[in-house]
C-alpha cells in the first residue's frame, strides 16, 4: 500500500513536470516568427502567380481599370493594381504593373494579429475582412507596401477569387491586357516559357511576381 | 524619391511613447517596492497608477486608429496570431495594466485596509504579496518597453525598423522616461513623503547609465541604418531625413537636446549638489526634457519610416 502511493505521488510529479516542460516548449514554439513558410505551401500543389514583360507594356492602364471595374473598387480609392513608369536610362522608359505578389512567405500573414490574412489553394494569398481589424500592421510588413485600407478593412489583390474567377481561370487584369504584357498560371510554367530572362522580383518574402 | 509612410499617424506614435513610458514607471516602481516599501509608499502607489492609466491611454489611442475599433476591443477574437508580436504585445500590455492596478490596490493604504478586511490573511501577507508584485511588475515591464521597438522591428517592409538596434533603443528610451515619471511623481508628493536618499541615488544614477547607454544605442541605430540595394537607400532615406532633413530640427532640439543632454546634466548637477540643498527645480527641468525627448523620439522613428522600391531594384536588373 505504502509503495503504492509512493508511486502514485511520483507519477503526478513526473505528470506535472511532463506539463511544465511541455507548456514552456509549446511557448516556444509558438513565438512569433517561426514556422510559418513551412506551413503555408505545403498541401498546395502550385504556387500561382504573375509574369510582367515590361517590353511589351505600354502603359495603357487597362489592368488597373479591370481591376476597379470587375472587383467593384470605386474611382479615386486606392485602386489593387498600378502602373508604374520607371527610367532606367535617360530618355527610356519602363512601365511595371504589380498588385499583391501572393509571397511564399507573406510576412502580412505572419504579422496580422487577427489571423485576418492566409495563404489558400494556389499560393493565392487572402484576407477575411470581416476578421480584419484595420490595425495597418501588414502594410508596414509588407515589403511592397501592397495592402490598402477602406472602411470595411484591408483591402488587396486575390487572383479575383473574391469577383468569381475560379483558381486557375485568368484574372480580369491579364484578360483585359491586349500587348501580352501580363501573365498569370502557376510560376513554374511562366518562368519556364521566359527562361533565363525572367527575374523574379527582388525581397525577403519569395514574391510570386516576375519581370522579364 | 522615397516617400515617407504616413499610414501609421500620431496615435501608434504616442502609443509606442506612452507604453514605454508605463512600462518604465512599472519596473522603477517595482525596483523602488523591493527597496523600501514601506517609505516610499506613496510614491510607487502614485507611479503604480501612472502606468496603468499610461499603457490604458496607449491602448485606446491605439484602439481609436483601427478601421475597425469595434472589432479590436474584441481583443480575445481579434488577438489571436501567435505569429504576431501584435498579439503579443497587446495581451502582455493588458497583462502588465492588471498587474500594475492589482499592486496599487496592495500597496494603496485605503484599498490594503479594505483588501485586509475582507481577506483575513492579506494583512500578514501583504509584504509578501507586494514583493511578488513588484518581481513580475518588473518582468512584464521590461517586456512591454522590449515590445514597443519589437513592434516595429518585426514589419520588415520599412528597412529603417529592421534591426534589433530599435527593441534595444525603445527599451532603454522607455525605462528612461519611467524613471524621469517616477522623479516627477516624487517632486509633487515630496511635501507628503521625501523619497529615501538610497532610493533617489539609485534613481539619479540609473538615469545617468540610462542616457549614456540610449545615445550609445541611438547612434549605433544611425549610423548602421545602410545597405545594400533599395532598402539600404530607403533606410539612408530615414536617417538623412532626421539628421539632416526635415526632421532634423526636431531631432538634435527635442531628442539630443531635451532628451539626453539635458537629463544628463540635471542627474549630474543633482548628484554634485549640497546635501540638503533644493534640487528641485534641476531634477524637473532633467524629467522632462527626457519625457519631451522620449516623445520625439518614438514620433520621428515612426514618420521616418520608408518602403523600399524592391520592384525599381529588379527593373534596373532586367533593363541596364
Amino acid at each position: 500500500m505504502n509503495e503504492m502511493s509512493i508511486s502514485r505521488r511520483d507519477a503526478v510529479k513526473a505528470a506535472s513536470i511532463a506539463a511544465i516542460m511541455l507548456a514552456a516548449g509549446g511557448t516556444v514554439v509558438a513565438l512569433p516568427g517561426r514556422g510559418q513558410a513551412a506551413e503555408a505551401t505545403s498541401g498546395t500543389a502550385r504556387q500561382y502567380g504573375f509574369l510582367m514583360d515590361t517590353a511589351n507594356c505600354v502603359n495603357c492602364g487597362n489592368c488597373a481599370t479591370a481591376c476597379r471595374n470587375y472587383n467593384d473598387i470605386p474611382e479615386g480609392t486606392a485602386g489593387r493594381r498600378k502602373v508604374v513608369a520607371y527610367e532606367p536610362k535617360k530618355g527610356e522608359r519602363a512601365y511595371v504593373s504589380t498588385s499583391c505578389m501572393h509571397c511564399e512567405d507573406p510576412s502580412c500573414e505572419t504579422v496580422c494579429p487577427a489571423g485576418a490574412i492566409s495563404k489558400g489553394e494556389g499560393g493565392v494569398v487572402t484576407v477575411d475582412k470581416k476578421r480584419c481589424i484595420g490595425c495597418k500592421y501588414c502594410h508596414q510588413a509588407c515589403p511592397y507596401g501592397v495592402p490598402h485600407y477602406d472602411e470595411e478593412g484591408m483591402d488587396k489583390c486575390d487572383c479575383c477569387l473574391g469577383s468569381g474567377v475560379k483558381l486557375g481561370d485568368t484574372p480580369h487584369c491579364v484578360d483585359a491586357c491586349h500587348y501580352d504584357a501580363l501573365h498569370y498560371g502557376p510560376v513554374d510554367d511562366l518562368v519556364a516559357a521566359y527562361g533565363d530572362r525572367a527575374k523574379r522580383i527582388a525581397g525577403p518574402t519569395q514574391p510570386s511576381a516576375w519581370l522579364a | 524619391m522615397i516617400e515617407f509612410q504616413t499610414v501609421w499617424g500620431w496615435q501608434p506614435a504616442l502609443y509606442l511613447f506612452l507604453g514605454g513610458m508605463g512600462a518604465g514607471a512599472l519596473v522603477f516602481a517595482g525596483i523602488l517596492t523591493l527597496i523600501d516599501r514601506k517609505r516610499n509608499n506613496t510614491i510607487i502607489c502614485i507611479a503604480q497608477w501612472s502606468a496603468a492609466a499610461c499603457m490604458a491611454v496607449g491602448l485606446l489611442l491605439l484602439l481609436s486608429e483601427l478601421t475597425n475599433p469595434m472589432r479590436g476591443v474584441m481583443a480575445w477574437e481579434s488577438f489571436v496570431n501567435p505569429a504576431s508580436w501584435m498579439t503579443w504585445g497587446a495581451w502582455g500590455v493588458l497583462a502588465a495594466i492588471a498587474i500594475a492596478v492589482i499592486a496599487a490596490l496592495c500597496t494603496m493604504r485605503t484599498t490594503a485596509a479594505g483588501i485586509a478586511a475582507l481577506c483575513k490573511g492579506f494583512k500578514g501577507a501583504r509584504p509578501t504579496i507586494c514583493k511578488v508584485l513588484a518581481i513580475i511588475s518588473i518582468l512584464l515591464g521590461l517586456f512591454v518597453a522590449v515590445y514597443t521597438g519589437i513592434l516595429l522591428m518585426s514589419a520588415p517592409g520599412i528597412p529603417f525598423w529592421d534591426t534589433p538596434l530599435l527593441p534595444l533603443l525603445f527599451a532603454v528610451s522607455g525605462l528612461d522616461t519611467g524613471a524621469a515619471l517616477v522623479e516627477i511623481i516624487a517632486l509633487v508628493v515630496r511635501k507628503r513623503e521625501r523619497m529615501t536618499d538610497r532610493c533617489a541615488e539609485l534613481l539619479e544614477k540609473a538615469i545617468i547609465g540610462m542616457v549614456v547607454v540610449e545615445a550609445i544605442v541611438l547612434a549605433a541605430f544611425l549610423l548602421t541604418a545602410a545597405g545594400e540595394g533599395a532598402a539600404g537607400e530607403a533606410a539612408a532615406a530615414s536617417v538623412a531625413a532626421i539628421t539632416a532633413g526635415s526632421l532634423a530640427p526636431w531631432f538634435w532640439c527635442l531628442v539630443v537636446l531635451c532628451g539626453l543632454a539635458a537629463p544628463l546634466a540635471a542627474s549630474l548637477l543633482a548628484m554634485r549638489a549640497k546635501k540638503g540643498s533644493d534640487t528641485g527645480i534641476i531634477v524637473l527641468s532633467g524629467a522632462l526634457g527626457a519625457l519631451i525627448g522620449g516623445c520625439a523620439l518614438r514620433f520621428l522613428v515612426v514618420m521616418a519610416g520608408a518602403h523600399a522600391d524592391l520592384v525599381a531594384d529588379t527593373v534596373m536588373s532586367i533593363l541596364l
